[in-house]
């Protein structure tokens, strides 16, 4: 007999022992179904999980984007901090004309949240002055309509561009709210533009809040004269036209803004490194914990196929003793078993998986920011396989090394 | 009788275990030549040795000393590999519990050895079917051992000795747990064996069993003490 076809003849065995044992063999697998199940099933929701905040750091510029805020000045800068404008539309001005490096750039001039009223209804939501550059920097989409232009920043104009959540609560009845007016703090303006709905933003809350879909965007340079009555913005976001020459577009940005702050330190360029470096770390922890979870639910698993094994082999030292008088060698004997505890856990396996995939769906359907689950996440499911096949033959070798060194003579003589 | 006839040759063959401190002498110096087609039985009292030299001839157990020849191969020292490989293909074992696997159907039973031979078989359940067909049991192919009576589960495992064409047929105490009838039934069965060529040697304590054989073994204390053909 060849390899191949012991192995082959084992696993028949194998099966036959299975069928004639249903209960026995269903309850020895369920460890492994359980480890495989809840395995993959993590895996893929923490992917998608995952996957969703990828996509959400994506969308604010990634990598390439720096953002300008405001800090404290330095102690030995504290006594003439004030000759500083602080950050300021100038610096918005200035960064345009000496920094060729900044592909893009907006301020933000921050409203935080405002009551926006049309229709007779009234709905709250965020506000934000910026520039036309905004919407290239975040990476948004408009369903309707038109972003803030370089006319409306020039002329001040009394336009803004709302997103999806204010859109379809006052202007639910309509196909598009452009062309509307709403009114925010008593001055009325004109909707020229509605943004596409983001499907997940994975930081913030579920589907019935979305802060991305929240936000409601006017110029900037109308936001600070009818609004703010000042040239201060809260916040400037500069993208990066590539990642090599971020760090230089940081040193120009540094450079542009001491001067125009009178050298005061009153500002701090952040990168998104360290987010995305949280982000890596945040992966990382959930791959160890999850992985470590899945490891001792398959060890668990495989405790109880041992245990099985072993009871099936004191059960059957007579069946042992006659296949060997037979003709059975030791080897032969070990296959036939060995194969009983891979076949035992890879229909576990195979039964996890199928576990796995309902729980995603199930998942999927009732997780907050669940829709990026993959309800079949191959290469977790492929592992998922692999483990349980791999402990399923770990835990089969002693029990199947006790069956195969059987003396013929002693087992067909056990009662 | 020359050579080409024998089947089996032992010369001062000894089994020994031991036993705590002490050294038991299963078989204390056997000579013994059986010849093809020849039916033994070998009787003696329980201890006496017998179903050590059935483990023996059996390649089931390996002799502590002496000389032992096979079909005129030396296999006084043959590794556990081999003497599997003779026990499949030269070999066919009666037990007296039977010792069918209760899950398997009959037909499933009697194909089980060709599992382990090592030469490839085209039709098992064909060759499994005639060997039924040899013991008359065709008609229970498909039942389960828990299904027949204990005549019908020995010639059903006689069919499963049958099945590699064995040279030699070991038998112990095959009739132990059979009733007067199925015991006369099973005898007669072995007998008409011996003329397809086939050796047999069954262990029995029971004189009436013996009476079937051509030749008589007596042992005792690990010693043959009486041979009919000598």
């Amino acid at each position: 007999m060849n390899p191949i076809a012991d192995i082959a003849t084992g696993a028949r065995n194998g099966l036959l022992e299975i069928w004639a044992n249903k209960v026995r063999s269903l309850l020895s697998m369920s460890g492994i179904v359980l480890g495989v199940a809840a395995l993959v099933a993590m895996v893929g929701i923490v992917q998608g999980m995952l996957q969703n905040m990828r996509a959400s750091f994506e969308r604010s510029g990634g990598i390439l984007k720096i953002e300008v805020q405001e800090a404290e000045a330095p102690e030995s800068q504290q006594h003439i901090a004030s000759i500083s404008p602080g950050l300021t539309w100038r610096d918005i001005l200035a960064i345009e004309r000496a920094t060729p490096l900044a592909e893009y750039i907006t301020p933000i001039v921050d409203m935080r949240w405002e009551r926006f009223v049309a229709n007779g209804r009234r709905e709250g939501g965020l506000l934000h002055g910026v520039t036309p550059d905004f919407i290239s920097i975040q990476n948004r989409e408009l369903s309707h309509g038109r972003f803030i232009s370089e006319t409306d920043i020039i002329q001040k104009s009394p336009v803004i561009v709302l997103g999806d959540h204010v859109k379809s609560d006052i202007f639910r009845d309509f196909d598009t709210a452009v062309g509307q007016q709403v009114r925010v703090k008593g001055d009325v303006y004109t909707v020229v533009g509605q943004l596409a709905p983001v499907d997940n933003s994975g930081l913030t809350g579920g589907r019935r809040y979305n802060w991305e879909s929240r936000l409601n965007f006017m110029p900037a340079t109308t936001a600070m004269s009818r609004y703010k009555g000042s040239d201060e913005v809260d916040k400037i976001e500069i993208l990066a036209a590539n990642i090599q020459e971020l760090p230089d577009l940081i040193a120009q940005v540094e450079n542009t803004l001491t001067q125009t702050h009178r050298s005061i330190r009153d500002f701090e360029i952040v990168t998104q490194e360290e987010q995305l470096a949280e982000m890596k770390k945040l992966e990382n922890s959930f791959v160890y914990s999850l992985g470590g979870i899945a490891g001792i639910s398959l060890l668990v698993g495989g405790i109880g196929i041992m245990n099985v094994m072993l009871a099936s082999v004191s059960e059957r030292i007579r069946e042992i003793g006659v296949r060997k008088a037979i003709g059975a060698r030791s080897h032969d004997v070990f296959i036939q078993f060995l194969a009983e505890a891979v076949v035992i856990s890879i229909l576990g396996g195979l039964l996890g998986l199928a576990a796995s995939v309902g729980l995603l769906a199930f998942a999927r359907e009732f997780i907050p920011e669940g829709s990026g689950i993959n309800v079949m996440p191959l290469v977790a499911m492929f592992y998922g396989f692999l483990f349980s096949s791999g402990i399923g033959l770990l835990s089969g070798i002693y029990p199947a090394l006790r069956a195969s060194r059987l003396d013929p003579i002693d087992a067909l003589r056990y009662e | 009788m020359n050579d080409s006839e024998s089947i089996f040759k032992l010369k001062g063959i000894r089994r020994t275990y031991v036993v705590g401190d002490e050294e038991v002498h299963a078989l204390d110096g056997i000579d013994l030549r059986i010849d093809t087609s020849e039916f033994i039985a070998v009787i003696g009292t329980s201890g006496s040795g017998k179903s050590t030299l059935m483990h023996v001839l059996g390649f089931m157990d390996t002799p502590t000393s002496g000389e032992m020849h096979f079909e005129r191969e030396d296999v006084s020292s043959i590794d556990g590999g081999r003497r599997a490989r003779l026990r499949s293909s030269r070999i066919g074992f009666v037990f007296q519990a039977f010792n069918l696997l209760p899950r398997l159907t009959v037909a499933a039973n009697v194909q089980l050895p060709l599992t382990y031979n090592r030469d490839k078989v085209d039709d098992s359940r064909g060759l499994a079917m005639t060997a039924l067909k040899r013991v008359g049991m065709e008609h229970r192919a498909n039942h389960t051992p828990n299904q027949l009576s204990g005549g019908e589960r020995q010639r059903v495992a006689i069919a499963r000795a049958l099945i590699n064409k064995p040279r030699l047929i070991l038998a112990d105490e095959p009739t132990g747990n059979l009733d007067t009838k199925n015991r006369g039934l099973i005898m007669e069965l072995f007998a008409s064996l011996l003329d397809e060529g086939i050796t047999l040697a069954l262990v029995t304590h029971d004189d009436e069993v013996a009476q079937f054989a051509q030749r008589r073994i007596r042992m005792q204390d690990g010693l043959i003490v009486e041979d009919s053909a000598s």
